[in-house]
């Protein structure tokens, strides 16, 4: 698909398809009662659209690949998300051990006094 | 073990006298200025909301900070109330380096001296509840996120008040008995003054712990770790307890000083723009944000980045509730009165259907005069109007609407206290764009639409 068709798709989803009424009649009104003044918002819409469904499509297709791949293939976006978070929540009970510790060791000096 | 609750209840009935006799005054000074109630809508609010902010100012810590819990709620207090109540200031004295010492070794169990390296005697900051001091770190660190501090680095060392907790404690208890007693007045009955104060007190017992602080600090870190205009200081778990949080020293200007020469050096226009972007990412895609925004709390730095301290009070929003304040959003960027109240509905708001008309005419008039005009959007003066509309509409403010409008007037203060030309509703419209387009490209929702749109939409090219 290239970029045009992309354009056209999102595009189109905007206005016939996922756009409500709304949305349709704000834009519709908005051009009627300031030309220039809303150009830049359907048609930054429509880009960003089109961006995220490139970005979209990227990553349908790595996933794609990557079921397709054996085992041993590179771990999938998921995989490394989860480990991520994984490994933050590891650390941050290390910082509450820590923090902890410091309290312990306030509350054995203040006995020990 | 009879006598130390004899001197408590002993100390807590003089200062519920004192609370009340302040309270008694206050009360009679509105009545004076309002000429007893007989002044009109607008300035009879205006001055009483002074009043109110000056009796908290006098009142000390506790209701300092009850003071900016309300001003978060315009579900519950009237607009003047809030905005009036956010420039609550706590003048306070420092306390004596040797008792924040005598604080410091009470929870670290050694001499500040030899846990950390030169260790500054004159604070940084005051406030009510709790002071900062500067030193360095003896040891290198490695923190929850991002790479290790290395020994020599500068920390802030941040310290409740001896005492704080205790004092508070008695004020809310005295607090919490008044509202009890408000409760039970008719008129006052709508607001709900005793699980108001409940809640209060809840939020503000969890901000008197400082760890609960530093873990969001570490989440904001994380979360944030890939944006270069965006710093939080990282915490020194390794010194940190209760009541006393070490984090990373970050060099910058607070926004109240920020000035044309400080903001020549940096790209103030794309920070401000930027600062309003981290702010609605909070609120719409992470689902919790920094609920105590203000000047000093936000510094930037000569390197031009925004650096983000003290959460200790943070607001969530849930997935449902972000797809409808986003919608709002769009509606209000775009000036599309309807659509915004529309989704306000789905927000809690419930506008009787006999009185729908007036409330679009009026938020159309409101949208078209303070955020339509180019150059010039006021998200202030909209939301001022907004709320004064519903207000005088006898229309209820779920507590979810009021603090997104809330929040969108912080963003504004925000972004014009770096760049005070930035139009916030220019800037927002690509943001908000991308935020309608990324929910339309949610995964569910595409798998539903996509094929019907490509569907039409090679019937449109083939036709
Ligand atoms: N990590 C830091 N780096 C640099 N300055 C800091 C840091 N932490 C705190 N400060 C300074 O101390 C001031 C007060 O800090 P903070 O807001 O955390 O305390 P606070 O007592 O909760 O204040 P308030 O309740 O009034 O917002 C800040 O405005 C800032 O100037």
């Amino acid at each position: 698909m290239n970029q045009d068709f992309i354009k056209l798709l999102a595009a189109w989803a905007l206005f016939h398809e996922s756009a409500d009424e709304g949305w349709k009649s704000a834009v519709a009104r908005g051009q009627a009662q300031q030309p220039g003044s809303m150009g830049d918002g359907p048609e930054a819409f429509v880009q960003g659209l089109a961006a995220l469904v490139d970005e979209e499509k990227e990553k349908l297709k790595t996933r794609l690949a990557g079921e397709g791949d054996s085992v041993e293939a590179a771990p999938g976006p998921d995989l490394s998300e989860r480990l991520d978070t994984l490994a933050f929540e590891l650390r941050e009970l290390r910082g509450c051990v820590e923090s902890l510790q410091a309290s312990v060791d306030g509350l054995a000096a203040r006995r020990d006094e | 073990m009879a006598w130390p609750r004899v001197a408590m209840n002993e100390a807590r009935g003089r200062r519920g006298r004192q609370l009340f006799i302040a309270g008694l005054k206050c009360a009679l000074r509105i009545a004076w200025k309002t000429r007893f109630g007989l002044m009109p809508g607008h300035r009879r609010r205006c001055t009483i909301a002074r009043e109110v902010r000056l009796l908290c100012e006098r009142l000390g810590p506790a209701f300092i900070k009850l003071g900016q819990l309300a001003s978060v709620r315009p579900d519950v207090f009237a607009p003047e109330t809030i905005f009036e109540l956010e420039q609550l200031q706590d003048r306070v004295g420092a306390v004596s380096v040797g008792a924040i010492q005598t604080v410091l070794k009470q929870e670290l169990g050694a001499e500040v001296d030899a846990l950390l390296d030169d260790f500054e005697d004159e604070a940084v900051a005051a406030g009510s509840v709790a002071q900062v001091h500067r030193a360095r770190l003896a040891r290198a660190y490695r923190p929850v996120t991002g790479p290790e501090l290395p020994a020599g680095t500068p920390v802030a060392i941040k310290v409740l008040r001896p005492g704080i907790k205790a004092l508070i404690a008695t004020d809310l208890a005295i607090a919490r008995r008044w509202a009890g007693r408000l409760n039970r007045w008719r008129r006052l009955a709508r607001w709900r003054p005793a699980a108001l104060m409940e809640e209060f007190s809840a939020m503000l017992e969890r901000e008197l712990d400082l760890r609960n602080e530093g873990r969001t600090a570490d989440r904001f870190a994380r979360d944030f770790a890939a944006d270069p205009y965006v710093i939080v200081p990282r915490v020194v778990w390794r010194h940190s307890t209760r009541r006393v949080l070490v984090s990373e020293f970050v060099e910058g200007w607070r926004l109240n000083e920020l000035g044309q020469a400080e903001r020549a050096g940096i790209n103030a226009r794309r920070l401000a723009a930027h600062g309003a972007e981290v702010f609605m990412r909070q609120i719409l895609v992470l689902g919790y944000f920094h609920a105590d925004l203000h000047p000093a709390n936000l510094l930037v730095t000569p390197k031009g980045q925004l650096c983000f301290l003290d959460f200790g009070i943070v607001g969530r929003t849930s997935p449902t509730q972000r797809e409808a304040i986003a919608q709002v959003l769009v509606g209000l960027v775009y000036g599309d009165a309807d659509r915004a109240l529309r989704y306000s509905r789905e927000l809690g708001l419930v506008v009787p259907a006999e009185r729908e008309q007036g409330v679009r005419r009026e938020t159309e008039v409101l949208v078209r005069r303070h955020l339509l005009e180019p150059g010039r959007a006021d998200v202030r003066g909209f939301a001022l109007g907004f709320l004064s509309m519903l207000a005088d509409q006898r229309i209820t403010i779920p507590a979810g609407y009021g603090l997104l409008v809330k929040a969108l007037v912080t963003v504004e203060g925000v972004s014009h206290a770096i760049y005070p030309d930035l139009d916030l509703i220019k800037s927002a419209k690509p943001f908000a764009t991308g935020l309608i387009a990324a929910q339309l490209m949610q995964p569910d929702r595409l798998r539903r639409r996509l094929p019907e749109a490509g569907r039409r939409a090679l019937e449109a090219l083939l036709a």
